[in-house]
């Protein structure tokens, strides 16, 4: 039984070990080339084996939110607000956190097992010793196969999301769509995109980072195996809780300065 | 050309693994490593590929200090790697390829490129693919087949084969035996000797297989508690008072033929 004070110290150091290996995974990236092919190779792999599940999970967020955001409009005779609130906490928050957590158990496991299992039964020492570098051949496809691919899914995820909202706000709470429609703008504009954009590419490298990170140094057989991938969900879910907090509030920050920053050029210019 | 450890320390946590350890492995000589589980012999292997880096000490193979390259030294590390083919204890085959792609590997890299000094074509790929698979007496037909698709036997051979394609000067055997029946224990220890004698390649083998160093070795090498406990001919080793050696050759004696005797 590990103690909170040690899974605490824990908790940060694996984080410095991923980001470690982050680095070097960049290293390798700018320092090798003919990565092209087996990246897109694994792209194609890794959306195939998810893109049922994100959409599936993607219309059951949006018809949650809306059916929440319903009831506590209606106290308030808010409804006309439903679809702008709905949307903008979507494609802002709720979307990218749970559409990444479904990731981290979809592709993270999967990759880190995969890793894990190569790792404990020598082949990554193989690579090695028949010339290979191990980081180029099995971990650059994989890392940027995850990213790109994790923010493919988180747009089409988002999207579905906001259609299921859509068809759950006109079939179940008798929303005029028109009106649903039209509340958008009001709360969801290019901004709210850019900050679903932002969180969905930090948390894909999460994901690719700590589940390729957990399988590479995985060590110990079966049971290593069954560690890495029990300390990789956990991980990436605890870093993009983390992640998602550290990002709302520089996000803010950088929202207010910008405009802060528009108004005094309006006050000065006009 | 030679490997060479010069008092090489290694230890995992509060564990020392590899404690003073120096010795030299001469140009087309079979040294055997033998002692009990846990005494860094594996180890001892993975330090001379690099996969494993020493706390402290130096090794050398052909005048390259393989001990100061990893991490920094990739090249340099890749070119050792090249010189050294190396067997491990499992298959360690990789799972996604075909067996064929499996001992093809080693023949597509930029390296071996750079050995060949010309450009490897698919077809020249084929034709080591197949001397070496005959090298280890399987059948052409697996080729298509993947690693699970075959018995561990036959995945053990392949992987030799694997070694072998890129014809390295250094043949390491991380317990080539490990796990197999008496009959393909005994087909692998005739196959190590007949490679390392008719490819003149100097072999280091991992193993608990006394019997077999005493038949096969030039030198054996007993390693206890990460020291070198003695490092000396078949011959020799049968004569030592040494109690762990003792042992080993007790064990030994009830499994070799009665007429036995070394040639």
């Amino acid at each position: 039984m590990i103690s909170f004070p040690n899974w605490f110290i824990n908790l940060f150091h694996e984080l410095g070990g991923a980001w470690m290996f982050y680095l070097r995974v960049l290293r390798t990236y700018r320092r090798t080339s003919g990565h092209r092919r087996a990246i897109v190779q694994q792209i194609a792999e890794v959306s195939t084996r998810t893109i049922g599940t994100v959409v599936f999970a993607g219309i059951f967020v949006g018809a949650i939110l809306v059916l929440q955001f319903d009831v506590m409009l209606r106290r308030f005779d808010a409804e006309s607000l439903l679809g702008g609130l709905n949307t903008s906490a979507t494609i802002r928050e709720v979307g990218p956190l749970i559409i990444s957590f479904l990731l981290a158990g979809k592709i993270g496991a999967y990759t880190t097992a995969e890793l894990a299992n190569m790792r404990v039964t020598e082949q990554i020492d193989a690579i090695e010793c028949l010339g290979t570098n191990s980081i180029q051949y099995l971990i650059i496809p994989r890392f940027f196969a995850i990213v790109f691919s994790s923010v493919v899914l988180l747009a089409i995820g988002l999207s579905v999301s906001v259609l299921g909202a859509l068809f759950i706000a006109d079939t179940f709470c008798g929303m005029n769509l028109y009106q649903y429609i039209a509340s958008i703008p009001r709360f969801a504009g290019g901004w709210t995109v850019f900050e679903g954009l932002v969180r969905s590419v930090l948390f894909s490298t999460i994901v690719a980072t700590v589940s390729t990170f957990k399988g590479y140094t995985a060590s110990g057989g079966a049971q290593g195996v069954g560690k890495a991938v029990t300390a990789s969900a956990i991980y990436i879910n605890v870093y993009i809780v983390i992640a998602n907090f550290i990002s709302s509030s520089i996000l803010e920050w950088i929202h207010d300065g910008f405009y802060w920053v528009v108004n005094l050029l309006e006050k000065v210019l006009l | 050309m030679s490997i060479l450890f010069e008092n090489v320390y290694k230890r995992f946590g509060d564990k020392i693994v590899l404690d003073d350890v120096s010795f030299k492995v001469k140009p087309g000589e079979i040294l055997f490593i033998l002692g009990k589980s846990g005494m860094g012999k594996s180890v001892t292997l993975k330090h001379i590929i690099g996969v494993l880096a020493p706390d402290a000490g130096k090794i050398t193979v052909d005048s390259m200090v393989v001990s100061s390259m990893q991490g920094v030294m990739r090249d340099q590390l890749d070119q050792v790697r090249q010189k050294c083919g190396m067997v491990f204890q499992h298959p360690a085959l990789i799972d996604s390829l075909t067996i064929f792609e499996n001992i093809a590997f080693g023949l597509r890299t930029q390296q071996y490129q750079e050995k060949m000094k010309s450009e490897v074509t698919e077809e020249m790929i084929s034709d080591i693919v197949h001397d070496k698979l005959a090298l280890v007496h399987l059948n052409p037909e697996i080729l298509q087949l993947f690693p699970f698709e075959v018995s561990y036997g036959v995945q053990k051979r392949v992987s030799m084969a694997r070694t072998l394609a890129p014809e390295p000067a250094y043949l390491l055997f991380d317990e080539p035996t490990t796990g197999l029946d008496p009959l393909s224990i005994s087909s692998i220890n005739e196959l190590i000797f007949e490679l390392s004698r008719k490819l003149k390649v100097t072999s280091i083998i991992v193993s608990h297989d006394m019997a077999c160093a005493l038949s096969i070795a030039d030198q054996i090498l007993f390693l206890d508690q990460g020291k070198i406990l003695l490092m000396a001919t078949p011959g020799e080793v049968m004569k030592s008072t040494i109690p762990l050696v003792q042992d080993f050759f007790k064990e030994t004696k009830e499994l070799l033929p009665p007429n036995w005797s070394l040639s």
